[in-house]
């Protein structure tokens, strides 16, 4: 291998090691000691605790011998009076919590958004282009307000349920959506697009040629939907759904936002405040959940990579013409297609509808909409001199994390696509693992890690540790993004510029950056927008002080120190919107396909 | 004098289990056309990219002029390539692709003007310049790419199947084009193939390729007339071949086969003992369907007839054997006839059995 590409090579994998692997296992390795002896004994507490665990097995002398409790709370739904209906769901302890909440979200994205893409890849309908890019506004993710938005909407006393229910009288009673099934409901109308988009692409990818062969044989319908196209997109779905998985696990906001319901007893709501002791040490009960946290999303991603990839068809088509399969919608399809759409549309609406009715709402009680409409939240949150650092401390980190990336993510992406070097299963591994890395993980970990190192401490100065859990934990857009480019993009054009006398670095810099700078450009552009909006580590890290906090742990902090703090947390929250929303539409614009730092793992 | 300006020497590459080259030797000369013909798979390319650089052997070496080149890295080899898929830079415009290598030796404008100007006019590019390769057709691409690996002034052209993207017409017209310039430049050329008649046409001489080994190096001529394998014998040219044991041996060789006894020469550096097993090859050309005095006679039944313009090939069959032999264009004959086929012992050639 040529020396550039070992710079590149290695310097990925000491940015990992010191900035993911380590931090990892440092904190993983406190889960295993008590009172500094290696021991279990925090595991054995916490398994038999209900708080964490439902289930106690204990041995009895009487017959029969070994008993099992199974210790759930909660119920799934509960009448309050004669005229509320509250779902909240049972409460399994914290660490099955996690584990229902991403299965119930995972379950309930994939079949929302799978059936999208069906309609979407293979209808016609009038306005097809608005509505597919209305689908996909809730990839808009705005840390809290969305969440907050939501329940503004859809609270016992929230929007949907006065209009409903007292002013259209649909409903005899208010619905009320309450710990866990709400943090699921918001995460299904948060995650479905990526779902959406993962089923899409498959579908859209596969060969025409391959559906007019089953349809020539007989197959129509029902029948070839189920035994041709739905078999032949499942790695693509699959891969969706798994996404979906680890998205729900690591959430944090959406728990945050639910404070003082069951969302509390969640993995990562549980990590985040138990974390550190008022010593500054790390708590080992917040190790052990970590521990099961990392577990459950680490095990998702490594089974998506093997079984998926193993089944993902080469496309073996040779020559022809690729003619798209769409059919027009008529008569009862397209009542069906706009009704499923619509009704879609107006539950994923409804956080970005909150957001800007509360970033715009003056005073506004138990009421359908607020009493009156102004610009003053923003005037309130802009006139904050710590609120414009906060916005200039993320600015900053997010911008020189995204140039970290972009320069280590093109050279890794450049490694796994042209290289043949042994371990590079394992290279491709370690640089797409920050997206089943759970941010509190990762953060708990770089805090234990570095808070005695005079350069990196957060207590010091948050901003260089900040930088660097951005650029671990946005690493695999640009990566993805850039190595999709690389793809399209044959070897022969290095090797005739090298054939001609081109170094190495002359190779890359006037061709492979040249030919793939927008991938390159779209995928940093998504990198930088989601780490203005990073959640965990940004709460975790910049808490250690706050002075040069971010944008985030700022909103976090208005949100419940500030009298009327939701409006102006969400007036935040639009401008984070508008960033992405620009951000989204000028990478889709460039690179001319959508999301492929979205789709697959 | 007659240099060699590319020794390949005992060249061996494997992928993992696959020997993609297996001990090839062979020395191209200064000023020649060499094609490296074969199947797909057998190693051709590899060996090509070995010459250029972008694959390293597991051993053997590979000598420009005599200068070692086995660890010299391929941008300072001085060759030029062109690639299967032209690979032209769709983020360049036609001259700075042409350019590229050019500025790459950190030549003067005014030298690289002259230079392009030259590459331009030699493959009629003139008034392409300013385009996008995106923008042409697939021969004005391939012109594109030739030019490009032509303006370094190259003392040896790699190509890989350059014509392979080309539709029929437009690959018979390039490959006579290429030809007339490679004989202006007098630069030495490797150019891979998989069509016979392609090779056969363009090159002064052709390596037959295999299973990673180089079987045979030869003109057209000598390929053609004197294959020293079966495999050359069939992949060069059609050839109806017949099985059997030597029965005996003096001017010519007689062979016993399922056909009766067939009498022919051996192939030039083979000699098979008396009851050896051989195998008999004849080409079309020289199946006549008219007695002819010494003639080995084959009767068979006609079993398919093509009727290609200048001839009528016929398909025979006799006990367990595929005959092809080419009659003229007019000859009235019919599936099904039985038929008389003869050919003289000097067009039989003995190769031995594999």
């Amino acid at each position: 291998m040529d020396g550039l590409s070992w710079v590149m090579l290695i310097a990925a994998i000491i940015f990992f090691t010191a900035f993911m692997l380590v931090p990892i296992l440092s904190i993983l390795y406190n889960a295993f000691i008590f009172n500094g002896q290696p021991s279990l004994r925090v595991f054995d507490l916490m398994l038999s605790d209900p708080y964490y665990f439902p289930l106690k097995a204990y041995v009895d002398s009487n017959f029969p011998f070994l008993h099992l409790d199974l210790r759930v709370r909660g119920s799934l739904f509960v009448f309050q009076g004669t005229d509320r209906l509250i779902f909240s769901g049972y409460d399994l302890g914290v660490i099955l919590n996690s584990l229902q909440i991403a299965l119930a979200t995972s379950l309930l994205a994939t079949v929302l958004g799978t059936c999208l893409a069906f309609i979407f890849a293979r209808f016609s309908f009038r306005g097809k282009g608005a509505l597919n890019m209305l689908i996909q506004v809730p990839l808009l993710f705005t840390p809290f307000v969305g969440a907050i938005g939501l329940r503004r909407m859809i609270h016992v006393d929230g929007v949907l349920n006065i209009l409903l229910s007292d002013y259209l009288h649909i409903l005899p009673f208010r619905i009320g959506l309450e710990g866990i099934v709400a943090v699921i409901a918001v995460q299904v109308l948060t995650f479905y697009p990526i779902a959406f988009l993962n089923s899409f692409n498959s579908i859209v990818n596969i060969d025409p040629t391959l559906e007019e062969q089953a349809e020539n044989l007989g197959a129509h319908g029902f029948g070839l939907l189920r035994r041709v196209i739905f078999p032949l997109a499942l790695p693509g779905i699959e891969a969706g759904a798994i996404l979906t998985f680890i998205l729900s696990l690591e959430d944090l906001g959406t728990p945050l936002v639910f404070q003082g319901t069951a969302a509390e007893k969640t993995l990562t709501y549980q990590i985040y405040s138990k974390m550190f002791s008022p010593i500054g040490d790390i708590r080992p009960e917040a190790t052990v959940l970590a521990l099961f946290l990392l577990m459950f999303s680490l095990v998702s991603f490594f089974l998506v990579r093997k079984y998926v990839s193993l089944r993902k068809y080469a496309m073996v088509s040779r020559g022809g013409t690729w003619k798209p399969r769409s059919q027009k919608a008529t008569g009862w399809k397209s009542i069906v297609i706009y009704a499923f759409i619509f009704i879609t549309l107006a539950f994923a609406m409804l956080p970005h509808i909150g957001v800007i009715l509360l970033a715009f709402g003056d005073v506004w009680g138990a009421t359908l909409l607020p009493v009156r409409l102004s610009l003053r939240n923003f005037t309130t949150a802009f006139s904050d001199p710590t609120v414009i650092s906060a916005l200039g401390n993320s600015l900053a980190y997010s911008g020189v994390a995204t140039f970290i990336i972009a320069f280590l993510g093109t050279g890794a992406a450049y490694i796994v696509s042209r290289k043949d070097i042994p371990g590079k299963e394992l290279f491709d591994t370690l640089v797409t693992m920050p997206m089943a890395v759970p941010g509190v993980v990762i953060a708990a970990g770089l805090f234990f890690t570095y808070i005695g190192n005079p350069f990196l401490s957060p207590l010091i100065n948050p901003g260089p540790l900040l930088i660097f859990a951005f650029s671990v934990r946005r690493f695999p857009f640009t990566v993805r993004s850039s190595f999709a480019g690389l793809e399209q993009t044959h070897v022969s054009l290095e090797e005739a510029a090298i054939n001609l006398g081109a170094s190495r670095i002359r190779n890359f810099v006037s061709i492979v950056l040249a030919l793939i700078f927008l991938n390159v450009l779209s995928g940093a552009m998504l990198s930088f927008i989601y780490s203005m909006s990073e959640v965990s580590t940004s709460l975790v890290i910049g808490s250690a002080n706050p002075r040069y906090g971010p944008l985030t742990l700022k909103m976090l902090d208005v949100l419940y120190m500030l009298a009327g703090g939701p409006g102006v947390a969400a007036a935040l929250g639009l401008l984070l919107m508008a960033m992405q929303a620009a951000a989204i539409g000028l990478s889709t614009m460039l690179s001319r396909q959508r999301a492929t730092a979205l789709v697959g793992v | 004098m007659i240099l060699t300006k590319v020794s390949i020497d005992g060249v061996t590459k494997r992928f993992g289990e696959v020997v993609a080259v297996d001990r090839v030797s062979a020395g191209i000369e200064d000023g020649e056309f060499f094609a490296l013909l074969g199947p797909s798979g057998c190693g051709k390319t590899t060996l090509l990219r070995i010459v250029a650089g972008f694959e390293l052997p597991d051993s053997g070496k590979i000598y420009f002029g005599g200068e070692e080149m086995t660890d010299v890295p391929p941008n300072k080899r001085g060759t030029g390539m062109v690639f299967q898929n032209y690979a032209l830079w769709p983020h360049m415009t036609v001259k700075e692709n042409i350019e590229f290598g050019l500025k790459m030796r950190k030549m003067s404008n005014d030298e690289r003007a002259k230079r392009v100007a030259h590459a331009v006019e030699l493959l009629r590019l003139g008034g392409l310049e300013a385009r996008s390769p995106l923008q042409l057709s697939g021969g004005q691409q391939q012109r594109v790419a030739v030019a490009r690996a032509l303006a370094i002034e190259p003392q040896i052209l790699l190509m890989d199947e350059p014509l392979s993207n080309l539709d029929a017409k437009l690959r018979i017209e390039t490959r006579t084009e290429l030809r007339k310039i490679q004989r202006e430049l007098g630069i030495t050329v490797i150019y891979v193939t998989h069509d016979q008649e392609e090779a056969m046409s363009i090159a002064d001489r052709i390596g037959i390729m295999n299973r990673g080994q180089l079987l045979q190096v030869g003109s057209p001529r000598e390929t053609y007339l004197f294959p020293r394998s079966l495999f050359v014998a069939d992949f060069i040219g059609q050839a109806t071949w017949v099985q059997g044991n030597v029965s005996s041996k003096d001017e010519f060789v007689s062979v016993t086969t399922p056909v009766g006894s067939i009498r022919g020469k051996f192939a030039p550096g083979t000699d098979v003992d008396v009851g050896g097993k051989v195998i008999a090859v004849v080409r079309p050309e020289h199946l006549s369907l008219r007695p002819m005095d010494q003639a080995n006679e084959i009767r068979v039944k006609v079993s398919a007839l093509s009727y290609l313009g200048s001839v009528t090939r016929v398909f025979g069959q006799s006990t367990g054997l595929n005959l092809i032999a080419d009659a003229e264009a007019d000859a009235s004959l019919s599936v099904g006839q039985d038929l008389a086929l003869y050919f003289r012992p000097k067009d039989t050639l003995i190769l031995a059995s594999e």
